[in-house]
């Protein structure tokens, strides 16, 4: 204990009571739930059965008798009868396993009977999403350090923002969503890059790049879409979809794209001001020679993440096709449409990026030569 | 004319502008990868094939496209990708522990209406399939990552040729450092950008917090989230490990032989 300093031994308290409170509460906020939960006690698969669907595509049938205790509201304490069926594949299913918890809906208990019984609604999931959340804050801040903790605030700024711009559109409908998205845009380029780089000039160009750039992408995929009237575009396989789609779905391109065209901003930005200290006296020449090579480097892997970021998705939805024998081009075209239209624009804003840094950077280095 | 097509062709001719002949192999890059995804895609369909063996098999290509054919062969790629398959054989044991205990494979209750013509049952394991959609989707980045780390690693190495094996580490770890929070966020920006109209869905159907974090979907989402997340940041000591290992063991030798 004697290396750690008392600073630092104080903040590993802290992180350590905030993941045993918060671990803590899931585990018991069962009375927080409006709907009834239940703690699942014994399971019994009572029945399997082999099936065959139309396609030939073999699968097997479980039942399973559960006892389960309810864990809040009027009936707690009460044990419930539940019965659930899953298919080997679970793809809409799940086998229900001791110790899981569940929502249920509880039935008019009869008259005389024991015990009560009711349907499995949902299976409780909140504690899974912190301990993977857990994992990952602790992974960052063991390998980040100083710069872990504040790409965390970033991704939680970033998540709050979204949820606030997400708010004030749908109180406020008649304001068109790319108008709150740009807005949205503007804060989240701001506070990410200012978060993770600091003050500096750097950081300025950085986010005049990014905000040329991702408008610049979003206007050039608009114009191809008004251009070719949206042909190619299967907008209905667009899911949740409450709004009018095409909005939603050019905004959810527009931020989708910008955390790639900061990463590019941001290397544009960083490498070229380097060079510049290094050398005071640098010619702008070989600048823009330096920046280009670096653009040629990163502008394959950083496309690559965009596509894979998005098509991956698509890969449960295209196997039930196929195996409901539907012919792969009409798989591929009715799921990917969308998923390429995103990919193949965020590669259009990753691209634009580079030349724009590249001149933004050479701006803000030539003002800064210029006050010397 | 097809917009997708419009939007390839526009992407094409900036890519070989800005980047010329690497840009249009970086282009090219993009098609064998939809490739790779196409074969992963015939190899699931058969339930006697295990989906994670495919995906390692699947990462194994994407990572010799991304590092291999773009770039060239060369020590930085070597080690880059080597970093890549050691960290997504450990992050899948994790997701595979993750997605069968959290369950949220498969289509959720807001997709199933419009699923009903379908026949659910057709054999292929779901659970294994969420495992390896999470990995496919974090591929990218953790091979970027990689790259990122090991090419200026491998040029600390040559302006200091006499730097040691910790050194090396330390500036390894340096570098991931300052592009951890970038990578992170276009992680974090690209789900959210696909998920928008989810988000709208739920604030508009007024699901109540609870309800959206035990959902399948949104849960689902989240651990990819997350998992991308922990794959990003553990290919950087992974890869800074690699390299300082590679680079400094081939310096010493090289030395004795000289």
């Amino acid at each position: 204990m004697k290396n750690i300093p008392l600073k630092k031994f104080y903040l590993y308290i802290i992180l350590a009571s905030c993941i045993a409170s918060s671990a803590l509460f899931v585990q018991n906020n069962d009375s927080f739930y409006e709907r009834t939960i239940a703690e699942v006690k014994e399971v019994q698969t009572h029945h399997s059965e082999e099936v065959k669907d139309i396609y030939d595509n073999e699968d097997r049938l479980y039942e399973q008798r559960i006892v389960a205790e309810i864990t809040n509201g009027e009936e707690k304490g009460q044990q419930i009868q539940l019965s659930n069926q899953y298919s080997k594949s679970k793809a809409y299913d799940y086998e229900i396993q001791t110790g899981q918890k569940l929502f249920v809906s509880i039935e008019e208990k009869k008259e005389g009977a024991g015990e009560l019984s009711g349907d499995i609604l949902d299976l409780k999931r909140d504690h899974y999403i912190l301990l993977t959340g857990w994992i990952f804050i602790l992974i960052l801040l063991f390998v980040g350090k100083k710069q872990g903790l504040f790409s965390i605030i970033s991704l939680a700024v970033n998540a709050v923002l979204l949820s606030y711009a997400l708010d004030v559109y749908l109180k406020n409908p008649e304001i068109s969503l790319l108008l709150i998205c740009s807005a949205a845009v503007i804060l989240f380029t701001v506070t990410s890059l200012l978060l993770v780089n600091g003050f500096n000039e750097k950081t300025y160009a950085a986010i005049i790049a990014t905000l040329a750039a991702t408008f610049l992408s979003l206007l050039i995929t608009y114009l191809v879409i008004r251009l070719t009237g949206g042909k190619g575009l299967k907008y209905e396989e667009l899911q949740f979809i409450t709004r009018p789609y095409q909005m939603v779905f050019l905004a959810g391109l527009f931020i989708g794209s910008l955390g790639a065209v900061m990463d590019v901003a941001i290397t544009m930005s960083s490498s070229l001001f380097s060079l510049y200290e290094k050398n005071n006296s640098i010619p702008v020449q070989a600048l823009k020679r330096s920046g280009m090579e670096v653009g040629k480097d990163i502008m394959g892997t950083m496309t690559n993440i965009l596509f894979f970021a998005y098509i991956s998705g698509s890969i449960p939805m295209l196997i039930l096709y196929i195996k409901n024998d539907s012919p792969l081009g009409f798989s591929l075209s009715m799921n990917l449409s969308l998923e390429l239209a995103r990919a193949l624009a965020g590669g259009i804003g990753i691209v634009i990026t580079i030349p724009i840094g590249l001149y933004t950077t050479i701006y803000f280095i030539n003002r800064k030569r210029a006050q010397r | 004319m097809n917009a997708i097509l419009l939007l390839a062709a526009i992407l094409f001719i900036l890519m070989t502008l800005i980047g010329g002949k690497k840009g249009a192999r970086s282009f090219f890059a993009i098609f064998l990868n939809f490739g790779v995804i196409i074969f992963v895609l015939f190899f699931m369909n058969d339930p006697n094939i295990n989906p994670i063996i495919v995906t390692l098999f699947a990462c194994a290509f994407i990572g010799c496209i991304n590092l291999f054919f773009i770039n060239e062969v060369n020590i930085k790629t070597k080690t880059a990708f080597l970093a890549s398959i050691i960290t997504t054989v450990v992050l899948i044991v994790f997701i595979v522990i993750i997605a069968e205990k959290s369950m949220i494979q498969g289509f959720g209750e807001e997709e199933i209406e419009e699923l009903s013509i379908f026949s659910l049952y057709i054999g292929v394991d779901f659970v294994k399939v969420a495992a390896s959609v999470i990995i496919m989707s974090t591929i990218g980045a953790i091979t970027d990552a990689a790259m990122a780390i090991s090419s200026p690693m491998r040029e600390i190495h040559y302006h200091h040729p006499d730097i040691s094996r910790k050194e090396l580490f330390q500036a390894g770890i340096s570098i991931g450092k300052d592009i951890l929070g970038t990578s992170t966020n276009t992680l974090f920006f690209a789900f959210f950008g696909g998920y928008l109209a989810l988000l709208i869905w739920f604030k508009d159907l007024s699901y109540s917090p609870g309800e959206i974090i035990n959902s399948k979907i949104f849960s689902g989402e989240m651990i990819t989230i997350f998992c991308a997340g922990i794959g990003v940041t553990m290919v950087i000591p992974i890869t800074s490990w690699i390299t300082a290992m590679y680079l400094v063991k081939r310096g010493n030798t090289s030395d004795t032989t000289e």
